[in-house]
């Protein structure tokens, strides 16, 4: 056929090579991180070297593969160290943070995409704008209002409001792409059939932007989730430290407790990726859809 | 449905009047308690000063001591027990404690559980002595504390003789009489006065628009004036009855005294004449100075030391009624009329927003907003409980940031580059995020349109390993890089090595330092851009290539004619994205070079939170942080102008 001899005229093989060097390079970092983790070890190298290393002993302590498997890393990070317990709060707060972001920004979203009233371009325009705000200009005055105002530094509560209140515009301008690709017709039958604004809303509009819900979940969940200089200014408290403040104790100041990092980063990392990969074929629908709408 | 103009007003008189007084009531009451407050305090002060001056009278230590001092007590109503302290010794020189009474009688020495008592003592003498040496007045000299029980106070004053302090006076007050209230009935006139008087003139004028609001502005101005007027006055008063009780204490102190010094007969003379005025006196022992030598009330210093929180009563109560009336036209002229229709007639779509347009003022905008308030401060570790009007520099913290051009300084060994200087920053983030942007458009799309070859195996495993550094989060990448590129023990440098090149030191020299963020930040952002082109590219119908096939279009010319042109409507808003978080990748930086050597590898982002959080400059890092906002807000008009440009 015509068309299949056109198409093997591209031969396979230097493509399959860019691919394999690319998927090394992205891969090493990763196989590293599993080298040191069942290492057994709170080193950083992979290998000890003699005191004049050869070629080959190099080479060595660079081919990401332990000396000796162990999983002693991972069961000292979960019962010697307070890992587990910063794993549940993470849990708690990014659970929660998704649940109230999402809910909120499904509702805003679908007001700003589906009704006309005074305020909805202010609106949508100091939601976008908002987005440009340096983090470290709301960091200060943020402090003030959670803890000295509300009285909730080192709570779960206090972390999950501003996570799912700094999710909202995104996740607005999101969602509310999305629902105006879906066709207003199917809103005015159901109108017509006699359903209320409210049925319209959860029955209709929501199960039909289900892919857009989900990314904006994901992004939700995962950004919350690896939030790193919120929690560490709110929870000073050891026991209320989040994963990433915690992983970042192993290995930050003089702490060299490379085998409690990379073990801890393996168990924090494994939920977030196997989330996205599942999650990844709304992603992409999501996020051209979005995009090209601008 | 749109309400008569004279019911409107009526309204309007009525919630503005209580706006207005309720406003004045609060502010009002805070100020006249704010000068009896404290009025306990110095009186139970000046007679701390009249027995520590009778203690100091009576030698120190010894019966004649205890004889004083009992007499002293006799004499004082107000005061529930003294108790005097001597250092040398631990030794509780004299009381009239209940507690100290049988075998626990002074003179004795301080048991173990008295140590508090001797500690009281030990801080007192070393501040008198600190403030001494440094010539200041840093620690405080007089104790004054809530009493372990009831609404007391407990007060203590070091002891002196021959220059040093040899002791301690404690005193505990009886219960004090409850805080006085401020009188409500005028608060509520100034709300129906205005009201009744509106009501009878809306008679005359019927529905007339502007008569009507002129009138309902005389009435609810009338009122609140006068309760500015009355206010203050009362104010004024409240201080006054303040220092005249307080002068009062010092005349009968110095009367108990003199009574008590006559039927003694120690010839020793006291070692500076009293001056009992100066027994009113602030928590270092400076005399306050509101009383002349002879006691009496100084009114012009009064009015001098009150005339600054005079000035801010009347600000606030100004700004309270200014708000007032402004509600008052608000509500009058119609314009809350017209956001309640507007409220009601679009009922459902505010309700949908509502909760989150709450939180976003709260915890976005208002942050926000006060962020940049404090950017025309001098905020720092030190003065965060002033209020920011003591601290406004104004645009000085702008001038600092923007008018300072000496990237260069001239140092001693040659030149030095400073990396702190606004513009360096500047620099390197612009260096930073277009390298990184390039090499994330240009690898992403590569793997994008490698990967959208049909029938290629293993496609979708390529797809999933290579999407990875995207999933990781990417503080954990970070540090996994910082490990990596270890002077000893990272792999990077192992690999250097195994080639023959020296090991480096990536963080020493601010390229290589620049280069392990960039491999980190490259490594972590090139699968956004390999989805968003793959998305696209599969989104374009294979029939419009068999059609440029069949039109006899090669491979390029298909490229540059299909592909290209369908990749920009998803690839412009991603690069318009990465660019800006790439501006703001913060936790890049500050993980893996943490901006060395010396903060030539900051970026602005990672600099504002470090004059913040390091240096504790908040009103420069707020300034800072501005400036970034800026930039990023021009980029963001540029970007829209262009985009649009070339839509067109």
């Amino acid at each position: 056929m015509a068309r299949s001899r056109r198409e093997e005229q591209i031969p396979h093989g230097p493509l399959h090579l860019i691919l394999v060097v690319a998927t090394l390079v992205t891969m090493y970092p990763v196989l590293w991180v599993i080298t040191i983790a069942f290492s057994g070890k709170q080193s950083l190298a992979i290998a000890d070297l003699p005191p004049d290393p050869s070629f080959f002993d190099r080479l060595r302590a660079v081919i990401p593969w332990p000396q000796h498997w162990s999983f002693s890393n991972f069961v000292s990070v979960m019962t010697d160290q307070p890992f587990g317990r910063w794993l549940l709060n993470s849990i708690i707060v990014a659970a929660l943070t998704t649940l109230v972001g999402v809910f909120l920004s499904c509702t805003a979203a679908y007001a700003f995409s589906r009704f006309k009233f005074p305020g909805r371009r202010l609106g949508m325009m100091s939601f976008l704008v908002s987005q440009m705000f340096p983090g470290t200009l709301m960091l200060i005055p943020l402090y003030i209002i959670i803890v000295q105002v509300l009285g909730l530094g080192s709570t779960k509560i206090g972390l999950v409001i501003v996570y799912a209140t700094t999710s909202i515009p995104f996740s607005v301008w999101m969602l509310k792409g999305y629902f105006d690709t879906i066709p207003k017709e199917l809103e005015e039958a159901a109108l017509i059939e006699g359903a209320s604004a409210g049925q319209i809303f959860w029955r209709i509009v929501l199960p039909l932007a289900k892919p857009a819900v989900a990314i904006t979940a994901l992004f939700s969940f995962m950004s919350s989730w690896n939030e790193f200089i919120l929690a560490a200014t709110f929870m000073d408290k050891e026991d209320m430290y989040t994963a990433p403040v915690g992983l970042r104790f192993f290995v930050g100041g003089f702490s060299q407790q490379w085998g409690y990092f990379a073990a801890g980063s393996i168990i924090v990392s494994i939920p977030v990726v196997f989330l996205f990969l599942y999650l990844q074929k709304y992603l992409v629908s999501g996020l051209t859809a979005g995009s090209v709408k601008g | 449905m749109a309400r008569p103009a004279h019911v409107r007003f009526a309204v309007g008189v009525l919630l503005a009047g209580a706006l207005g007084s309720g406003l004045s009531f609060k502010f009002t009451r805070e100020a006249v308690r704010h000068e009896t407050a404290d009025v306990e305090r110095r009186q139970a002060v000046v007679k701390l000063g009249g027995l520590t001056a009778l203690v100091g009278r009576a030698g120190g230590d010894g019966d004649a001591l205890r004889k004083a001092v009992a007499a002293w007590q006799a004499q004082e109503k107000d005061v529930a027990q003294v108790r005097v302290l001597v250092m040398a010794g631990l030794r509780l020189e004299a009381s009239t404690a209940a507690a100290d009474a049988g075998d626990r009688a002074a003179p004795r020495r301080l048991q173990r559980e008295e140590k508090p008592f001797y500690d009281r003592g030990q801080r007192l003498a070393t501040a008198v002595r600190t403030n001494r040496e440094e010539e200041t007045a840093r620690k405080l000299e007089i104790e004054v504390a809530p009493a372990a029980t009831g609404r007391r106070l407990s007060l203590a004053a070091p002891v002196e003789a021959d220059g040093d302090i040899v002791g301690m006076v404690e005193i505990e007050t009886t219960e004090l009489p409850p805080e006085p209230a401020e009188p409500i009935l005028p608060y509520i006139l100034a709300v129906v006065a205005p009201l009744a008087v509106f009501g009878a003139g809306a008679l005359f004028l019927g529905r007339r628009r502007w008569p009507l609001a002129a009138l309902a502005v005389a009435c609810v101005g009338g009122s609140l004036v006068w309760l500015l007027t009355t206010g203050t006055a009362h104010v004024e008063a409240a201080r006054l009855g303040t220092a005249q009780r307080v002068a009062d204490e010092v005349k009968a102190q110095a009367g108990l005294l003199a009574s008590l010094s006559a039927p003694t007969s120690t010839p020793a003379p006291p070692a500076a004449p009293a001056v009992p005025s100066t027994w009113d006196a602030d928590a270092y022992r400076r005399p306050l100075g509101l009383l002349t030598a002879d006691g009496a009330v100084d009114k012009q210093k009064l009015a001098e030391v009150g005339r600054a929180s005079d000035r801010a009563l009347r600000r606030s109560l100004l700004s309270a009624d200014g708000l007032a009336l402004i509600l008052l036209l608000f509500v009058g002229l119609g314009g809350a009329n017209r956001l309640g229709r507007t409220l009601r007639r679009n009922r459902q779509a505010y309700l949908y927003i509502a909760p989150a347009m709450i939180g976003m003022l709260i915890l976005v905008f208002f942050p926000f907003f006060y962020g940049i308030t404090l950017s025309f401060t001098d905020s720092n570790l030190y003065n965060t409980n002033q209020p920011l009007s003591e601290i406004w520099v104004g645009l000085r913290n702008y001038s600092d940031i923007l008018g300072d051009f000496s990237i260069v300084k001239q140092g001693e060994g040659g030149s030095v580059v400073n990396y702190l200087n606004f513009y360096w920053t500047l620099g390197f983030t612009i260096v930073w995020t277009v390298t990184n942007v390039t090499i994330g458009v240009t690898s992403g799309l590569i793997l994008a349109l490698i990967l959208n070859t049909k029938a290629l195996a293993l496609r979708p495993m390529y797809r999933v390993l290579l999407i990875l550094p995207w999933a990781m989060p990417n503080y954990i990448t970070a540090l996994i890089w910082k490990g990596m590129f270890h002077r000893q023990f990272g792999v990077i440098n192992h690999v250097l090595q195994m080639f023959g090149i020296p090991a480096l030191s990536w963080f020493d020299h601010p390229f290589t330092s620049y280069l392990t963020a960039l491999a980190t930040n490259g490594w972590l952002s090139f699968p956004f851009m390999m989805v968003v082109s793959l998305g696209a590219l599969q989104s374009i119908p294979a029939d419009i290539y068999e059609a440029a096939r069949v039109d006899g279009a090669n491979r390029w010319q298909a490229f540059k004619a299909i592909t290209l042109p369908s990749l920009r409507p998803a690839l412009v808003p991603a690069v318009i994205i990465s660019v800006v978080w790439t501006f703001n990748m913060f936790n890049i930086i500050y993980l893996v070079t943490a901006g060395e050597p010396g903060g030539a590898t900051e970026i602005l982002v990672t600099q504002a939170y470090k004059f913040a959080f390091e240096r504790y400059r908040y009103g420069y890092a707020a300034a800072y942080s501005t400036v970034i906002f800026a930039i990023l807000l021009i980029y963001g008009f540029i970007q829209n102008r262009v985009s649009k440009a070339t839509e067109a």
